[in-house]
């Protein structure tokens, strides 16, 4: 059982649709900006990604304009978290309709 | 007798609520690629198509094989369309890769169905004896109430509060129910002529559509109300 909310983004182990990945770390992100101090090593670990792994995504979603860097610390923008609000929406649709396994 | 202007544009506005359908699901399936989410949006096509053939078919029902012509594709392509959602559900928890075989055979197979239809119609002779459009028709429907009767059967047998609220998660099969009851009145009226069934069949199909577009927007709301908290 998930004892935070923010291990329960830390989501499944296992076969991961890439979409799934990113949008794990955007949500991982801006939960520990929450907490103000985004160890990226930590988000890395929370997500289940090897960290060169996770610096391919962190580095795919900066250049998508999801994610920003400013002095050596790292946002979610306002576009990361329009996908973060979709995402979530949608999941929500799919458990309602009862299509998500 | 109702009049065929109310009941075209019923048709028209069944067809517009499915092709939204198909515009929401179709958004869900490209954000999360799972491939069994690729039913849901063809299974509405195939039903707004349905809509819309069986509008056309009234609109034309003074010329006997056009009527007729659009009916049978009506037939066709709303029993694929019910069939998409019953192979969705069904296979929602298998996996990828059977999925994605049984989907791509049941595209190709229905595809083939409603050619052979259109084939069969424009080339068929007019001495050959088609069976009476009214016999299959319910046929079709009691297949179509069978579809239906497997998805709600699915939704209620995985049904799990802890995924939701037990409010936001009671539409989907309310949704799939208020279906079954418009096949399920169809097919009365068929048999018996009922003008009650057949108003109930109308309102239940609509009512059906709109409730699966509120299930959508309710969890969009319902999202951002979280949020906001």
């Amino acid at each position: 059982m998930f004892t935070t909310p923010l291990e329960e983004l830390a989501v499944k182990v296992g076969k991961r649709s890439r979409i799934q990945i990113y949008f794990d770390i955007l949500r991982i992100l801006r939960e520990e900006l929450k907490n103000d101090k985004p160890s990226l090593t930590k988000v890395a670990h929370i997500a289940n990604l090897p960290y060169d792994r996770f610096r391919k995504c962190l580095d795919k979603l900066i250049q998508l304009d999801m994610v920003s860097e400013q002095n050596g610390k790292f946002f979610v923008t306002e576009r990361g978290f329009e996908c973060i609000n979709e995402y979530e929406r949608i999941n929500d649709f799919l458990v309602r309709m009862g299509l998500l396994p | 007798m109702i009049d065929i202007a109310i009941l075209v544009a019923s048709e028209i506005v069944s067809a517009g609520l499915a092709f939204a359908l198909v515009y929401f699901f179709f958004k869900a399936y490209r954000l999360t690629r799972f491939v069994h989410l690729l039913g849901p949006p063809i299974g509405f096509s195939f039903l707004a198509s349905s809509y819309f053939f069986l509008g056309m078919s009234l609109l034309y029902e003074n010329d006997v094989a056009v009527s007729e012509s659009f009916f049978w594709l009506r037939l066709v392509t709303q029993s694929f369309g019910f069939a998409f959602f019953a192979f969705s559900y069904y296979f929602s928890s298998k996996t990828e890769r059977t999925t994605k075989f049984f989907l791509g055979l049941i595209a190709f197979a229905s595809a083939i169905s409603i050619l052979l239809v259109f084939v069969a119609l424009i080339v068929a002779p007019p001495f050959l004896e088609v069976p009476c459009i009214n016999v299959l028709d319910e046929y079709f429907r009691i297949a179509n109430l069978i579809f239906l009767g497997y998805v709600i059967c699915h939704l209620v047998k995985h049904f799990e509060p802890s995924h939701g609220t037990i409010s936001g998660l009671i539409w989907a099969p309310l949704a799939f129910s208020l279906l079954w009851l418009a096949q399920y009145s169809s097919l009365i009226w068929g048999i018996d002529g009922s003008q009650t069934a057949f108003v109930l069949a109308h309102v239940a199909r609509l009512a059906s559509l709109t409730l699966f577009i509120y299930v959508y927007h309710s969890s969009g709301r319902v999202g951002s109300e979280s949020r906001k908290a």
